[in-house]
């Protein structure tokens, strides 16, 4: 039985975004698209919910939270990634601060591409993320999602990636 | 035998008293207390056990043939007299005028007394069941805390200021009080009641000043002014009764042709010593002392007196309207005292009001006067003098390791004194949730208030009330973040004895609530009103008070624990998370209310309780609650002149 | 002849003693999970939506059992039970025809063990929705003893504070309590966590405190909350019945309006703060339930 699909609760983690993919995927909460009926609920809270919805794309500062932020998410949990900014930086990614992809912090199980995506391929990526979350609760290994194709790349991406040190520990203070 | 008993209860503190506050050193001076403490428990239990059923009754001149009324007498003269010399130390006009009118009625009631031989013979001193129950409570928790104090003062002489009065007199007034207490509540004699009436409140001015400070000197003196007054209140009272009706003995006053008047002042001595609104101020000024000299005001004795007398009246007087106005004045108290405790955060604070709040009730429950509402009296009554012990001895000890009393600062002691704070725990619980007696009390209390709306309109509020500062505090004092072991606490052993007894003796109550009802406390009210004519259904009522509810209760409570414990094998540190506080834990501090905030540099999120002092704000509360008591009090007398 | 209590529990008790409790235990949180699911429902159609399925709670208690047991620690999890253990124990009580005074208490302290379960962790939000809680209790409590007065003075002489004298009553008790309905009714909407009162845990997404007491609990723990919430829905509904207890039907289409109409005044009103909370509620529906009980004394029920 798909007891995890049924209700899938979502907590929404704004990392650097433009507040483009925020308002988009609060539209698919209102009453032209309604999210709810799938029994999703906007839950605000880590420590209830099943997907991390992050948009935006993580700097030296908000590492940190987001990895703070997955963690507390009981098991089993997926990740949605929605904008381009999620997978690379997106327009954001030649800023100074700016580490690229949520990728590198934690393991992303959907990418949604656009910038914004519009509202049907958010849904769309939610009930992807739905299967995955049914096969991490079997117990099946989950391979982390693969980035769009068709998304913008940075030349920085080609370098080596940075992986962030465990929580709480020195090196993401921002201060550099 | 009996009447050795009971003249050993009296003096044998007294003198063991004396042998501490004479003994050379701490050592000596603590197997003083200890055995006198011991003493003094084992006397009231042979006295409980060996005591004839029903009434007994004694007087001095039989065990000592020919008039012992000189010595009353005289006694009463040489207190007075006391008082006198104490105002003029420090320098109270007003105390000075009260102990000269208590003198002039002194003499004013001897002359009396010697010019008509009272028309209702009675005895010094009279031995019942509310009397056993009475003794029991005071040596028993009385004697505990003096041991407690044991422990406690040793630390306490470390730090207290230099103006403080030795440990040996401190000691003996502690030990002694335990003696005076037994005297005032087996007292029977008006005169002989006033005696130990004014004994205790000089003992509470000598514990309450012990620190020497310039507050507490103003709080002693305060206390002795507010109970002088009560004291002049009580001598008017046997003097009216003398005068008026013939009686020299509370068993005359019940008796007789109910003589509203006295009773009107005796039940206003009653509320300053029970420091009812508006003579609240007292006990609040009290808190300076030492902590087991409030927890010994506040639980076994002093405050208890002034219940006690109340309940050794009401029965006399059933259907009468002056109670109607007791029982209000109590509610009211209730409720006010527990409004004030909302706006607290200083613990002592929190639990003085709420020792007033409960007398109120109990004051109700005994104005209300139906079997029921009797028996929840006395179990209030009992109930409320082991948990108040408890929580006051806990506070204490927190205060030593914190370094204070406000309840904010109090959420980092589970970790540090698991022992205490588990018991202070218990107390608290006792107070607002099952099974504990508490609760039981609140209940019966309700159903017997049912018949006199207003009073039980100040019930509800109380009750809601009651509830919002315990609340609070509980939640503070529980807080713990996840560790897998605890600390180890090491405390004296007279502070660790005293803290367990007392908390066994809490849970041991809430177990036997029911059963103690039963066998104790329903056959006392109902011995207490035989003869007296009230209406048959709130006699059935009393049968009703099934134990069944209870006994779910405690089932449900123990589910409830199994279940906690078969998920205890979820419980591993890997899957201890930190608080939710937006993501931004400090991951690796073991406080776990610690956040990265402004520059990244570690904050604390720190939220108090809600203490609504725009709203409950003392100052301005307790002028409106006074003028309102006062009101009430006016109304007593009104309906006793009969207006 | 099916549309009394009396008969029914009669006929269920006689063809075995014990087992209308445990019917009752067993269907309230069904009852209640779908209660709550229409509420959903309809608050989505109420907004345009079309609404996630009417079973939806009960998923998402399965879902949460799946989950993993996440904590903080152990004390808070004791509480989450006890809250549990209170509800059921509350059904228990009502299905018995005990006092119903009791009944207020033991519902009283369910609540007090959420409180104390919040109050138990470090997290400012936990304690902040406790705080409220603590306030909404101080709100609607002396309404609920107001009504229990009431029920007591509306059973014959001699009185009785039992739940099955309520059930034997000849008259309903919304005759005797005619304002104590509308005065129940507000105190219900708290304890829905409905707004305009839904001021100590949201019940909508994102809207207060981030569910503010229940927020630390994550997975089966707080399972146990929606179960304990379910029963507490059904516990509400049932006293609702009880003021026509002389016919079910009736009754239970009174709960029924009273269930649609807090759905309408959750939808249609915004949130107080909670010193208006309270200013309302003791100027308001207490004022109503105190002079209820004054008009029932004045008729000499006293
Ligand atoms: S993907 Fe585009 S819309 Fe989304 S946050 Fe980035 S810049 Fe904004």
């Amino acid at each position: 039985m798909k007891i995890l699909a049924k209700s899938p609760w979502v907590v929404h983690f704004n990392c650097n975004s433009c507040n483009g993919c925020d308002i988009e995927f609060l539209a698919c909460l209102t009453p032209l698209y309604d999210l709810e009926r799938f029994g999703v609920l906007h839950i605000g809270n880590p420590k209830h919910a099943d997907i991390l919805v992050v948009t935006g794309s993580v700097n030296h500062r908000n590492a940190r939270v987001l990895e703070n932020v997955y963690l507390q998410i009981p098991d089993p949990k997926v990740v949605v990634a929605i904008g381009v900014c999620t997978s690379t930086g997106g327009i954001f990614a030649d800023c100074y601060n700016i580490l690229g992809g949520i990728d590198k912090v934690i393991p992303v199980d959907v990418f949604i591409p656009g910038c914004p995506p519009r509202p049907e391929a958010i849904i769309d990526g939610l009930v992807q993320s739905l299967e995955k979350l049914e096969a991490k609760r079997a117990g099946k290994k989950v391979a982390p999602a693969r980035k769009p194709t068709f998304t913008f790349r940075p030349p920085e991406e080609a370098e080596a990636p940075v992986t962030p040190s465990p929580a709480g520990s020195a090196g993401h203070g921002g201060k550099e | 035998m009996g009447e050795w008993l009971l003249i050993l209860l009296i003096l044998a503190p007294v003198a063991f008293g004396l042998l501490a506050w004479a003994a050379p050193g701490d050592r000596s001076r603590g197997w003083a207390v200890t055995v006198g403490a011991l003493a003094t428990i084992a006397l009231s239990l042979v006295f409980a056990v060996t005591a004839k059923t029903g009434e007994s009754w004694i007087s001095l001149a039989d065990l000592f043939g020919g008039r012992t009324e000189w010595l009353a007498f005289g006694l009463e003269l040489l207190i007075a007299i006391v008082v006198a010399v104490i105002a003029v130390r420090v320098r109270s006009r007003l105390i000075l005028a009260l102990a000269l009118v208590q003198i002039g009625l002194a003499v004013a009631e001897e002359w009396f007394s010697l010019r008509a031989a009272p028309a209702l013979p009675g005895a010094d001193f009279r031995i019942d069941t509310l009397a056993i129950v009475m003794v029991s409570i005071v040596s028993i928790i009385g004697s505990i805390i003096a041991i407690y104090a044991l422990g406690y003062m040793k630390h306490h002489q470390a730090h207290a200021p230099a103006t403080a009065q030795g440990s040996g007199r401190f000691f003996f007034v502690l030990v002694g009080f335990l003696g005076m207490m037994n005297g005032l509540v087996l007292a029977d004699n008006l005169r002989w009641l006033t005696i130990f009436w004014e004994a205790t409140t000089l003992c509470s001015f000598a514990l309450i000043g012990h620190d020497g400070t310039p507050e507490s000197r103003k709080n002693a003196r305060l206390a002795l002014l507010i109970n002088s007054f009560g004291g002049v209140a009580m001598m008017l009272g046997s003097l009216l009764a003398l005068s008026g009706s013939g009686v020299e003995h509370l068993s005359g006053i019940t008796a007789a042709n109910r003589a509203l008047i006295p009773l009107a002042f005796l039940a206003l001595a009653a509320f300053t010593k029970s420091a009812q609104l508006p003579f609240q101020s007292w006990l609040l000024g009290a808190m300076v002392a030492p902590t087991p000299v409030s927890a010994l005001l506040h639980s076994a004795t002093m405050v208890k007196a002034g219940v006690y007398l109340i309940l050794r009246l009401a029965p006399g007087f059933t259907g009468s309207r002056v109670m109607f106005a007791i029982a209000l004045a109590g509610a009211f108290s209730f409720a006010a005292a527990a409004a004030l405790a909302v706006g607290q955060s200083n613990a002592k604070k929190v639990l003085a009001y709420s020792t007033i709040s409960n007398l109120g009730l109990i004051i109700a429950c005994a104005g209300i006067n139906t079997p029921l509402a009797y028996a929840t009296a006395m179990m209030l009554l009992l109930f409320h003098a082991i948990v108040k012990a408890l929580l006051f001895l806990c506070v204490g000890t927190i205060e030593q390791k914190i370094g204070s009393r406000d309840i904010e600062d109090m959420g980092v002691v589970m970790f540090e004194l698991p022992v205490t704070t588990l018991m202070a725990l218990v107390g608290m619980a006792s107070m607002l949730t099952p099974p504990f007696g508490m609760l039981v009390c609140k209940w019966m209390a309700i159903e017997s208030a049912i018949a006199s709306p207003l009073i039980l309109l100040f019930l509800i509020l109380g009750s809601a009330l009651t509830l919002f500062f315990w609340a609070k505090w509980l939640g503070r004092i529980q807080t713990v973040s996840y560790h897998a072991t605890l600390t180890r606490e090491k405390l004296p052993l007279s502070i660790l004895s005293a803290e367990y007894i007392l908390g066994g003796g809490v849970v041991l109550t809430a177990i036997m609530g029911i059963p103690l009802f039963q066998i104790l406390f329903a056959p006392l009210a109902v011995q207490t009103y035989q003869g007296i004519v009230i209406s048959a259904e709130s006699l059935s009522i009393l049968d009703s008070v099934g134990g069944l509810d209870i006994c779910l209760i405690m089932l449900f409570i123990a589910l409830a624990a199994i279940a906690n414990m078969l998920t205890g094998r979820y419980f591993k540190p890997e899957r201890v998370r930190l608080p939710f506080l937006s993501g931004e834990n400090v991951v690796t501090d073991a406080r776990t209310f610690r956040f990265r905030g402004l520059k990244d540099e570690p904050d604390e999120a720190w939220t108090t309780a809600l203490y609504l002092d725009t709203v409950f704000t003392e100052t301005k509360i307790t002028q409106w609650t006074n003028w309102l008591a006062i009101l009430v009090l006016l109304t007593m007398f009104a309906l006793v002149v009969g207006i | 002849m099916w549309s009394d209590w009396e008969t029914i529990s009669a006929f269920i008790s006689q063809a075995c003693p014990g087992l209308l409790t445990v019917i009752m235990v067993l269907a309230a949180p069904l009852v209640g999970a779908l209660l709550m699911g229409i509420d959903r429902k309809i608050t989505a159609r109420i907004q345009g939506r079309i609404g996630p399925p009417i079973l939806q709670p009960v998923y998402d208690v399965f879902k949460l059992f799946a989950k993993e047991p996440l904590f903080l620690n152990r004390l808070y999890i004791f509480y989450a039970w006890l809250y549990l253990a209170f509800m059921i124990l509350v059904v228990v009580l009502l299905a018995m025809g005990q006092d119903i005074l009791m009944v207020l208490f033991v519902h009283a302290f369910a609540t007090i063990a959420l409180i104390l379960g919040a109050m138990s962790v470090r997290s400012p939000y936990s304690r902040i929705g406790a705080s409220r809680k603590i306030m909404q209790m101080v709100a609607y409590e002396p309404i609920l003893i107001l009504f229990v007065v009431g029920i007591y003075l509306s059973t014959p002489h001699p009185h009785s504070f039992l739940a099955s004298a309520v059930m034997q009553l000849k008259q309903p008790l919304l005759f005797t309590l005619p304002l104590l309905l509308p005065a129940y009714f507000a105190a219900v909407v708290i304890k829905m966590e409905k707004s305009p009162f839904d001021v100590s845990s949201g019940h909508h997404a994102h809207q207060e405190l981030i569910r503010g007491v229940t927020i630390e609990y994550s997975g089966p723990f707080l399972a146990l909350i929606e179960i304990a919430h379910f029963y507490e829905v059904f516990i509400l509904f049932l006293i609702m019945a009880m003021f026509w207890s002389t016919n079910l039907w009736i009754g239970a289409g009174i709960a029924l309006a009273g269930f649609f109409a807090q759905i309408l005044v959750d939808n249609a009103s915004p949130r107080l703060t909670t010193f208006w909370m309270i200013r309302f509620m003791w100027a308001g529906p207490m004022l109503l339930a105190l002079c209820n009980i004054i008009w029932l004394y004045g008729m000499g029920r006293g």
